[in-house]
């Protein structure tokens, strides 16, 4: 039992020698941890959203710039920790900077986030948002998938009982989404079963295409997949 | 892009988690959750049969130690052994196995409101599987009160083969077991001294938690204080000679693992044929009785 | 031990402790010797016929019924041939077999 040995990974190809391809793997990162950044930095340092924002674009630019990931060694830490620590030096960096040319002294405080509470520290913090950025990158491919493959129903039964699951009984919520929808329960539980396959086959495609190795892939995937911590 | 709610998380985690089996497996519902895995209640629509499966986290290594499981449980086949019925890879990639689904409770959860007997028994028929699995050359390692199973209709299961030692298994490293019940050589990493007797540590440290909250018996006591004994050769040697020494004490007999004073002898002879002694005692007061009505 | 042996034992051991008794008797002075050889004997064979009935019949009603009646059978006979104490001789002697009667039944456990 193992895992497919050849894969893509954007993080090895950030740091090609093909411009290429370096550019793929930019857009398939920056896609997969634009929100969560701007989302730290936000919190982090207590900075209005749109300041946020153009600190998380610089980041990436400079980054894409000066070719940052490529120190990046999978056998240290993961590439999500990795990321965090070097947008903790940009964004100390650029503040510094700020505060000596003495422009942007005066940070505006921004309420914070009350999902800080739910999370033990701001690297947890960190953790869920991409976790959630992952989650809603998965359902618009769905949704796109569902779409071209004329599959609207499926797509549109896994939003109304996957993404707003309530924990009712199953069968019940099954009956109501048949009536609902003019189907047989088993047409239901079928296009359920189908987007459920598609949605879970995404989630892992897009981790292999942002972990370094099997390694970093496998750790990345128990944390989705809930049974381990970090 | 699309804006999730914590809910909405949650509720996606969920269907990510849930086994996927291209078909033949339909989940019902989650049974427990623990390091080692997830293990799922499942329709097994193929048979028409509930199964219970075990899904591991997500890694090569983790799938090696499954199908070492399964192999392992495949090859004993035992009433007080869970059954596998299957195995392989969900469509996601991880690992899992079909089994006997057991409709009861832990023995943590099970023994409660049971008398001491009802417990020293259901210990016995504990000793029964793990003596079966040392016959095959197959030591557990990690016998706890969490790790057996009683059935609603009384059968007791021995379960997680998933650490057990084979005899034919290569050099392993590490510390393997649950510290509470786990013999010192075991804590000490010595896997290549760990045989039967370290599992008859284990069944000591689970006889122990069955009597915690019992009248306390100094043969009892004796039988536990034997089978964690510190050095493995003081141990029993086996555990069908723990189960019979705590059948003595059922029986009434005296235990290997303790030596009675004479005033012990005859109170536990006395309980032991109590019916006797007591009709003795109605002899001697019914003659007492005679003799003051009749005797005069 | 089997039950004809467990039965005899029983048997002699209530008879010795039976015929003892006696001394609790003014009348029965001069006779001591006499009365414990014989209810010791009367135990005795009572016990071993009871063993005997126990390892044919294995009923514990039975076993306990056939201990009564046979010893009280003896009793009477003792009590006929002493001419007083009849009461004291049969109940007690009664309950000596109701007593063998059980224990023949119930012991040994497996091996009868």
């Amino acid at each position: 039992m193992s895992f497919p040995v050849t894969r893509y990974s954007a993080v090895r190809g950030a740091s090609s020698a093909d411009r290429g391809e370096r550019s793929r793997a930019w857009d398939v990162l920056a896609a997969a941890y634009w929100q969560p950044v701007c989302k730290y930095v936000a919190l982090k340092w207590r900075l209005d959203p749109a300041d946020a924002k153009d600190l998380t674009q610089g980041f990436f630019a400079a980054a894409i710039e000066k070719d940052h990931f490529a120190s990046y060694d999978p056998s240290k830490a993961r590439f999500r920790t990795f990321l965090r620590v070097c947008v903790d030096g940009y964004v100390a960096n650029e503040r510094k900077a700020a505060t000596r040319v003495k422009r942007g002294g005066a940070s505006v405080c921004v309420e914070v986030d009350d999902r800080i509470a739910a999370s033990s520290s701001l690297e947890d913090y960190f953790r869920d948002e991409w976790v959630r950025s992952m989650f809603a990158m998965a359902v618009e491919e769905l949704q796109r998938l569902c779409d071209d493959r004329g599959k609207t129903i499926a797509y549109r039964l896994f939003a109304r009982y996957d993404l707003e699951d309530e924990g009712r009984d199953p069968e019940a919520n099954y009956r109501m989404l048949a009536a609902e929808f003019a189907l047989p329960v088993t047409q239901v539980t079928n296009h359920l079963a189908w987007a459920r396959r598609e949605f879970r086959r995404i989630v892992l495609d897009r981790l292999r295409e942002i972990t370094a190795d099997n390694e970093e892939f496998e750790k990345e995937a128990q944390l989705l997949l809930g049974i381990c911590s970090n | 892009m699309l804006e999730l709610s914590d809910r909405n998380v949650a509720a996606l985690r969920r269907v990510l988690e849930q086994p996927d089996s291209n078909g033949r497996y339909h989940p019902v519902r989650e049974i427990a959750r623990g390091g080692m895995g997830v293990v799922w209640e499942a329709d097994d629509r193929e048979l028409g049969r509930r199964v219970a499966l075990k899904i591991l986290p997500f890694g090569a290594a983790s799938a090696d130690w499954l199908c070492r499981e399964a192999r392992v449980l495949a090859g004993l086949e035992h009433p007080g052994i869970v059954p596998v019925h299957d195995a392989g890879l969900l469509a996601d990639g991880r690992a899992f196995y079909a089994m006997k689904l057991v409709q009861g409770n832990r023995l943590d959860q099970a023994v409660a409101g049971l008398t001491r007997n009802q417990r020293l028994r259901i210990f016995q028929r504990i000793c029964e599987p793990v003596e079966f699995a040392h016959s095959r050359g197959i030591i557990h390692r990690d016998l706890k009160p969490e790790n057996v199973m009683v059935g609603e209709f009384g059968e007791v299961l021995v379960m997680d083969w998933g650490v057990a030692k084979l005899s034919s298994g290569g050099p392993e490293t590490g510390i393997i077991g649950t510290p509470q019940y786990m013999a010192p050589e075991q804590a000490a990493g010595a896997n290549d001294t760990v045989d039967q007797r370290s599992d008859v540590y284990g069944l000591g440290g689970i006889l122990q938690f069955l009597l915690a909250d019992q009248p306390s018996s100094r043969p009892l006591q004796a039988i536990c204080k034997k089978a964690m004994a510190q050095d493995p050769r003081e141990r029993y040697a086996t555990a069908a000679a723990m189960s019979a020494d705590v059948g003595k004490f059922l029986e009434g007999e005296p235990v290997s693992a303790y030596r009675e004073n004479p005033f012990e002898v005859a109170w536990r002879w006395m309980a032991r044929h109590r019916t006797l002694v007591l009709l003795f005692l109605g002899y001697v007061v019914m003659r007492a009785l005679v003799l003051y009505f009749l005797g005069r | 031990m089997n039950k004809p042996t467990i039965g005899l034992l029983l048997g002699a051991g209530l008879g010795v402790l039976d015929g003892c008794t006696a001394f609790f008797y003014p009348d029965t002075k001069g006779m001591m010797t006499g009365i414990i050889i014989g209810s010791t004997f009367k135990g005795l064979v009572a016990g071993l016929l009871i063993g005997f009935f126990a390892r044919k019949v294995h009923n514990m009603a039975a076993g306990i019924a056939f201990g009564v009646l046979l010893s009280g059978l003896f009793a009477l006979g003792v009590a006929m041939m002493q001419g007083n104490h009849y009461a004291a001789i049969i109940v007690p002697g009664s309950v000596v077999g109701l007593i063998v009667g059980f224990a023949t039944q119930k012991y040994p456990h497996a091996t009868a």
